[in-house]
């Protein structure tokens, strides 16, 4: 893919189910190389989304792309160019893990004499080589993840679509799966994963798109989101002295006009209060008031933006639309 | 790049190929589980032992009568006549046999085959690659149809005694063969359609068997009750004439298909099973007399003795119109089933993709309806109920 086309792309997609929206005017566009995450609660649309661009179901209206082919107009040739991988899915368990794969690649009408070798590589991606002659049947949860991870490879998408890639996985089976989405990557493939955890994706991906309702929300690299929820950061601010300050020091913080609610934030610990102020204002404007409050005789030995916690981002940008709604 | 020139730049052939390289694929893979472990080898001996058994079941039951010379009226004692007798029953028996066989066992092999993957969850991956639902379909078909033929074909030898013993032909042993595979085929669609038409494998199993019997008892107790009906309006034709429902509702039973096959083998063409076959079709053979044997020459003859010169036996008329109907029958149920297999949601966009194209540019038409459900109102997005990820599991 060198041209610019973008691999996903979706103009106003809208799905329904009688009278649920599933999916209500979704615009997405994921360039080649990225590997762009669609975060949202359970029932936010995401599966339908991707089912859409998987060909599994036809949108009620607007347009879906991938790699500039219209997904119901040429669905055949979509799926040539997507490895798709459900939220839900069941394997052959009664098929040798080679024999899995071979299936596949014979779907994909991957030719004979290239079927052998593929496997091998993509049985050491996914780290599944000493089980190439197993049944199906035996793998772990996790082996069998990975395993459909690598059946939607045979074919060398430029698009992989992974519904939910990790869900059901302890901890290290989750590592695992990001460290072959990152390589992945390196591949040059172009990933569209979801999750309804955000911090799940927030590490490997390019960009994320918050959706809930079946709308977009956010869309833009997490630093994007981040920022553009700035308005309402938490300001963590620490200052040496004893019980008789903290007053004096909310107060000082509460002149400020970009200052918030202040809160007591957890006790103090040898003579150091902590404070946290929700704050309105960039980079300069806390540089400014951290000058201010030095001046003003107070011994900040800390001061920082409270590193904001990922779901907390994500619960912030989804309940800004039940407010919404609710008005 | 814009793959669609690439693509639909192939040739028919490379598509009709590509067609048959994912019908292989699916046969192989089918086959693959299905053939490995004892399995399948367990079904085949049994069927064979089951064969065999009421082979020589026969065997012993008729030999000592016909040898004894008096097991049929005006049939001679002993001599070929015993032992075309022998052949005979055992070619009826088993044909009779080996197609209730089928008749159960063909279903069983498909009315699981789009269900299961439904169950297991493992379709949409099959459907979101790029061979084409009607390959799926007739992978699946052929892959169960396969082993059915493996034991159709397997129990030759044992039909095949009958050689020995006369009495049946090679070529009604051939027609034998039509009439079981047409059979099979014909339920195997007819068990992959349940299958794909509907969700649970169990509900697809219990309505391909219902069907089965309404194949067979149905078709047979329609045909009595419509006759009967239709006399007691009046409309008897007056004396030894009788009306009867159309002789078509027949063409779907593979009882009838297979009785007909056996009625060849009466001697001379003529006996119990010619007489109801030709009842079905209104003709009045008259052979009150039955069957007068001289040697291996056997005549009909009326009540009264005379022999019926110019009778011609009515067998041959079924067993063809029973195996192109079910022929007929198989193509409607796969055509059927590769509409069901396709996701609900892409039904029609299977039709030729370049039409599609045109239709697709945005056309007022599109747009008005993307306006009016692009924009869901605010009670509906804020509507509490559960979205529905999946479309209902």
């Amino acid at each position: 893919m060198m041209t610019a086309t973008p691999v996903v792309e979706t103009r106003g997609l809208v799905k329904r189910y009688g009278d649920h929206v599933a999916v209500a005017g979704m615009d997405l566009v994921v360039g080649p190389g990225e590997i762009y995450g669609l975060v949202g609660p359970n029932g936010a649309g995401k599966t339908t989304t991707m089912k859409i661009l998987a060909t599994l179901l036809a949108p009620t209206a607007g347009e879906a792309y991938v790699t500039g082919i219209p997904v119901d107009a040429d669905p055949i040739e979509v799926r040539r160019r997507i490895g798709y991988m459900p939220d839900f899915y069941g394997v052959y368990d009664d098929l040798k893990v080679w024999e899995y794969l071979d299936f596949f690649a014979r779907c994909y009408g991957v030719p004979a004499n290239r079927r052998g070798p593929m496997i091998g590589e993509l049985l050491s991606i996914v780290g599944l080589e000493e089980k190439r002659t197993d049944y199906v049947e035996a793998l772990s949860r996790g082996m069998r993840q990975r395993l459909c991870l690598a059946h939607t490879l045979v074919h060398d998408p430029a698009l992989l679509i992974l519904d939910e890639p990790a869900s059901g996985l302890d901890p290290r089976a989750r590592v695992e799966m990001r460290e072959i989405l990152r390589e992945l990557r390196g591949m040059g493939k172009t990933i569209l994963v979801s999750s309804h955890i955000l911090p799940e994706l927030a590490e490997m991906c390019t960009g994320v798109a918050i959706i809930d309702h079946g709308r977009l929300l956010r869309s833009g690299s997490i630093h994007e989101i981040e920022r553009s929820l700035r308005a309402t950061a938490l300001l963590r601010v620490e200052i040496l002295g004893d019980e008789t300050l903290r007053t004096a020091a909310a107060d000082f913080l509460r002149t400020d006009s970009r200052v918030g609610d202040v809160l007591d934030a957890a006790p103090d610990r040898g003579g150091v209060i902590r404070l946290e102020a929700a704050f309105d204002g960039d980079g300069d404007a806390q540089a400014d008031l951290l000058r201010k409050m030095i001046e003003a005789g107070h011994r900040v030995v800390g001061f920082s933006q409270a590193t904001s916690d990922l779901e907390e981002i994500f619960l912030k940008v989804t309940g800004q639309t039940d407010e919404e709604a609710a008005a | 790049m814009t793959a669609t020139s690439a693509t639909f730049g192939g040739t028919r052939r490379s598509a009709l190929r590509e067609f048959g390289a994912s019908v292989v694929t699916i046969m192989v893979k089918e086959l693959r589980s299905r053939m490995r472990g004892r399995r399948a080898f367990i079904v085949l001996t049994v069927y064979l032992a089951i064969l065999a058994l009421i082979t020589y079941g026969v065997y012993a039951t008729v030999a000592p009568a016909a040898r004894g010379g008096g097991f049929a009226p005006g049939m001679g004692g002993g001599g070929a006549n015993a032992s075309a007798l022998i052949g005979q029953t055992i070619f009826s028996v088993l044909s009779i046999f080996q197609l209730i066989l089928v008749c159960f066992i063909a279903p069983a092999f498909t009315a699981g085959q789009i269900s299961m993957e439904r169950e297991k969850q493992t379709l949409d991956l099959l459907i979101s690659t790029p061979m084409r639902p009607g390959a799926i379909v007739i992978g699946k078909l052929a892959a169960a149809l396969a082993f059915v033929v493996l034991m159709i074909v397997a129990a030759i030898p044992i039909t095949a005694i009958v050689l020995m013993y006369g009495g049946a032909s090679p070529d009604d042993i051939v027609r034998q063969q039509i009439v079981l595979l047409a059979t099979a085929l014909a339920l195997g669609a007819l068990g992959l359609f349940f299958s794909a038409l509907l969700k649970r494998t169990q509900a697809a199993t219990v309505l391909t068997y219902i069907s089965l019997l309404a194949l067979t008892l149905g078709t047979t107790m329609l045909f009595i009750f419509w006759s009967v009906v239709m006399n007691q309006d009046g409309g008897g034709g007056g004396f030894g004439r009788q009306d009867r429902a159309p002789e078509q509702l027949m063409y779907i039973n593979p009882v009838v298909g297979m009785l007909d096959v056996v009625s060849n083998t009466e001697p001379g063409g003529f006996g119990a099973i010619t007489g109801v076959l030709a009842q079905l079709r209104g003709e009045e053979f008259n052979f009150g007399g039955g069957m007068q044997c001289n040697g291996n020459v056997c005549v009909a003859v009326d009540q009264f003795g005379n022999v019926i010169e110019d009778a011609e036996s009515a067998s041959g008329y079924w067993w063809p119109r029973v195996s192109i109907t079910f022929v007929v029958l198989s193509v409607l149920l796969t055509l059927a089933s590769m509409r069901l297999v396709v996701p609900t949601g892409m039904r029609w966009a299977f039709t030729r993709p370049r039409r599609r194209h045109a239709l697709l540019t945005p056309s007022p038409g599109v747009t008005v309806d993307s306006g009016a459900e692009g924009t869901p109102t605010i009670e509906e997005l804020g509507s509490d109920a559960p979205p529905p990820e999946k479309p209902a599991p």
